[in-house]
């Protein structure tokens, strides 16, 4: 999941206006964000299913043994919102933790089991992941409204801030057309393997 | 690249537009 998690984001932004957007952006792919740097350092890998082209939506298994265990994914998020909470207050830091760890939980229902408990794996417990990217179409779905829901729930913020008319409000629609256009463009990339 | 994309998008040109609108600094006051 990827452009599932910016409409999240969006959504914890109409609830928590004070934290700023891009700092919610970057808490919901923080995880991703690391795992970028591991992927190209042969830390972490994807795997494509026999017979798929790699970059096709959903269809890998991704060893994400660190950045996305159960405690890898906590502490991450715990170390994320610590340091936002430095700049924006520990209130803004424990929103920005959850929302760093809402990735986990958001990535959950669409992996297949391959997310560990333990970073490295360790302790042979069973991997977690419920496999709904076994049903691209489905998966696409369930991203799908969460970014029309979450760009909605934030257009509707942004709109009354100003009130209409107010000087504002052109660039409240602005940003809440960007949010719902960055979104549809993100998981139509993603859906065509881009 | 839509992850990369994503991400530039939402946190380098949205994020920007998105601090000059006047949100509450109060975290519990929803506009």
């Amino acid at each position: 999941m990827i452009a599932g998690h910016f409409g999240f984001a969006a959504a914890v932004k109409a609830k928590a206006p004070s934290v700023p957007l891009w700092t919610l952006m970057l808490a919901c792919q923080w995880l991703d964000v690391l795992f970028v740097p591991l992927l190209l350092a042969g830390v972490e890998r994807l795997e494509p299913l026999a017979g798929t082209k790699p970059g096709t939506y959903g269809a890998a298994v991704i060893h994400a043994d660190y950045t996305h265990s159960l405690a890898g994914g906590l502490a991450l998020s715990a170390v994320f919102g610590a340091v936002a909470a430095i700049r924006y207050g520990g209130t803004s830091g424990l929103v920005l933790a959850m929302v760093a760890f809402s990735h986990w939980v958001l990535d959950l229902p669409m992996h297949r089991a391959d997310m560990p408990i333990l970073p490295g794996a360790a302790g042979n417990l069973p991997r977690l992941g419920l496999g709904l990217w076994r049903f691209p179409v489905a998966s696409a779905l369930l991203e799908l409204a969460i970014v029309v829901i979450g760009a909605a729930l934030y257009w509707r913020a942004a709109r009354r801030l100003g009130g209409a008319g107010a000087p504002q409000a052109g660039r409240a629609n602005l940003c809440g057309a960007l949010v719902l256009l960055a979104g549809l463009l993100t998981l139509a990339l993603n859906v065509l393997g881009m | 690249m839509s992850f990369v994309l994503g991400l530039v998008v939402f946190v380098a040109v949205i994020g920007p537009i998105d601090v000059r609108l006047p949100w509450p600094r109060d975290l519990t006051r929803a506009p």
